[in-house]
């Protein structure tokens, strides 16, 4: 017998590569402090993955690299080590690791750890993007797409709310490019969002509504905060989303076959 | 090519109690009964090819293993009384004498079927897209003549499975056809069963290969049913891929002999996928495999096999590579998450009692699943069948 070599960690170095694009610009722009952070979040992140190889004998995961990497790129500035590495942690313990590692997790990691800063600590400003990074999430979503690594049900179902928005009139105004970047970022994960075809249309559409809901009613967030926002629920609804392609799908088959 | 030993064997996991009809060191005649059902003595166990009976493998309880046999050149080839085959029970009763009941296959669970059985429907399977599967090289009429015959056991379509275009011309009675694609797994009879007529434990679906169905075909003729199949041997560890014909049950390393590279190797029955590990050809297996190897037995650090070893299953991450391993049949994540956790209800609304394990193979080669999802599946069918047992 023979073995292919689609499993967990190719997958997880292929998003990595996908994800060069947004990460190197973002490194270019950012100088030495957009390293710093991203070497504090790799360690923090390395270290919990350390903790439980060794108390629960969980192979550590490349995915702990891509949490890093999103939330080195768009978590509240001037938070401070503690408050970084408190929430770093939070998000990936609670987020992750105690589902059992990258592949068992309900929700992106990156994503609890910035709700979590976010909510807890309101005061801090949140990042702003130069353009060149914001426009490296669409060679980073056609990278992932192509590699197989992205669903693109959910980079089509945004894109399709969000044209279908801006044609009626909309205004996103800075909300676009941030909102590309999370979607790469944080609802691309292939683990947090749906995995049926009409399942990733849907929670890449809602992700897409959320955010329009959120930059019109919401006053005063910054981009990213409405971004993340909306990230953190759309990948909550996934669940329900591929429970409804699913049902949906039974139902056609019944009334083909009069039976499942 | 046929060669010198065979064997009259069961597929994996299949339990056979058989009465024997010759002793050891025996002459038959190809097309002979060599063994009998105990539970159904109506279906027989015939030779391959005219030979002695060379050592009989019995587990207990009359539970075959394997019938060993050595070819006698010259011998004869047992003519079957065709006499009542345009009645149905006269038809079964010809099959199940003849040995082509042992070259069908129902589902659910995956198993030959019992004596009695009505399917529900049949799938005539004249597609193949396993890696280095053989082409179809059959006589058009004796399939006609097959599929006219299979009708008759069935109240429900008799399907043909076959590439858009090919075997042009054959109609038949209830008779429907289904378009297979090219690519590996659209010619699973799995997934086309899954799509067309999912089986259900109160209405099972027969399958057969065409060339069977084609031999069914010659036997309603002539009275003497073919034992030979076209067979492809092919792996990295040969030096090159062969097609021939060979008897049903053929030994293996006879098949490879002459073209396998110096140094070790495995040969499989079966594809590089789904195969495994055996001596002769299994008895629905179209395929032989040649392997390097054995893999090194290296022990594991006892700390990486600690990390490794306790997580399982490893979890499966959604893929588009994993997406087309299914071939787009079902809700595939649903179906990986349904069967590792032990969800039977979600896995069979999902359709997997018309999946076998070689339906799966490709999902399993493709994210390196482990423990296989096929192991699931089978525990799941066997769960499904112990319930749904008198």
């Amino acid at each position: 017998m023979i073995r292919g070599l689609w499993d967990r960690e190719t997958v997880a170095l292929l998003l990595l590569a996908a994800l060069m694009p947004v990460a190197l610009m973002w490194l270019w722009f950012g100088g030495i402090d957009a390293v710093a952070r991203l070497a504090l979040a790799l360690v923090v992140s390395g270290a919990w993955h350390g903790v439980f190889m060794l108390a629960r004998a969980q192979p550590p995961s490349l995915a702990g690299a891509l949490a890093a990497l999103a939330v080195a790129m768009l978590a509240p500035e001037d938070l401070g080590l503690f408050r970084l590495v408190l929430g770093i942690s939070f998000g990936a313990v609670f987020g992750e690791l105690v589902f059992g590692g990258w592949g068992r997790n309900v929700v992106n990691p990156a994503t609890v750890t910035l709700a979590f800063l976010g909510f807890g600590f309101p005061a801090f400003p949140w990042p702003e993007f130069v353009a060149p990074v914001a426009w490296a999430a669409i060679p980073a979503a056609a990278l992932g797409i192509a590699l197989g690594v992205m669903p693109f049900g959910v980079v089509a179902g945004a894109t399709a709310v969000a044209g279908l928005a801006l044609a009626a009139g909309a205004d996103l105004g800075p909300v676009l490019p941030v909102a590309g970047l999370v979607l790469v970022l944080l609802v691309c994960d292939p683990v947090a969002s749906a995995a049926t075809p009409l399942g990733r249309w849907l929670n890449g559409a809602l992700y897409a509504a959320l955010v329009l809901v959120f930059a019109a009613g919401w006053a005063g967030a910054a981009p990213v905060q409405v971004c993340v926002a909306a990230a953190l629920l759309a990948s909550l609804a996934a669940p329900l989303l591929d429970e409804a392609a699913i049902a949906l799908w039974l139902q056609q088959r019944r009334r083909r076959h009069g039976r499942p | 090519m046929v060669t010198e030993e065979a064997a009259i064997g069961v597929s994996p996991g299949e339990e056979l109690r058989v009465d024997l009809l010759v002793e050891e060191g025996a002459a038959v005649a190809e097309g002979a009964a060599v063994a009998r059902l105990r539970d159904a003595p109506g279906i027989a166990l015939v030779a391959p090819m005219p030979a002695r009976v060379g050592r009989v493998g019995l587990r207990p309880g009359h539970r075959l293993s394997e019938i060993v046999l050595f070819r006698e050149a010259g011998g004869d080839v047992a003519t079957h009384d065709r006499a009542g085959a345009d009645t149905p029970a006269g038809l079964v009763r010809l099959m199940q004498a003849a040995g082509v009941w042992r070259r069908l296959r129902r589902r659910p669970f995956g198993r030959m079927p019992a004596a009695a059985e009505r399917p529900a429907a049949i799938f005539v399977m004249a597609a193949d897209t396993r890696p280095h599967a053989p082409d179809l090289h059959v006589d058009a009429e004796a399939l006609a003549r097959g599929l006219a015959a299979l009708a008759r056991l069935t109240d429900g379509p008799v399907c043909l499975c076959a590439p858009p275009g090919a075997l042009p011309g054959l109609t038949g009675p209830r008779l429907r056809r289904i378009a297979v694609g090219p690519r590996h797994p659209q010619g699973l009879p799995g997934l086309c069963l899954h799509a067309a007529f999912p089986a259900r434990p109160d209405a099972p679906v027969w399958d057969l290969h065409a060339e069977d169905a084609a031999h069914l075909g010659t036997l309603l003729a002539t009275g003497r049913l073919p034992q030979t199949r076209r067979v492809t041997v092919a792996g990295p560890a040969l030096t090159e891929t062969r097609t021939l014909t060979c008897q049903i049950g053929a030994d293996l390393r006879a098949l490879a002999y002459g073209a396998v590279q110096p140094g070790p190797h495995r040969i499989l029955s079966g594809s590089a996928l789904d195969g495994h590990e055996a001596r002769f050809l299994a008895p629905l297996h179209r395929q032989a495999t040649v392997l390097p190897g054995p893999a090194a037995a290296r022990v594991p650090h006892w700390f990486l096999s600690a990390l490794t070893r306790s997580a399982l299953p490893r979890p499966v991450i959604p893929s588009a590579a994993l997406h087309q391993a299914a071939g787009g049949a079902f809700p595939v994540m649903a179906m990986v998450r349904a069967l590792s956790i032990g969800d039977d209800e979600t896995a069979v609304k999902l359709g997997a009692l018309s999946l076998l394990e070689e339906d799966l193979a490709l999902i399993d080669y493709v994210t390196g699943a482990e423990p296989p999802l096929a192991h699931h599946l089978r525990a799941l069918l066997d769960r499904a069948e112990a319930e749904a047992a008198p």
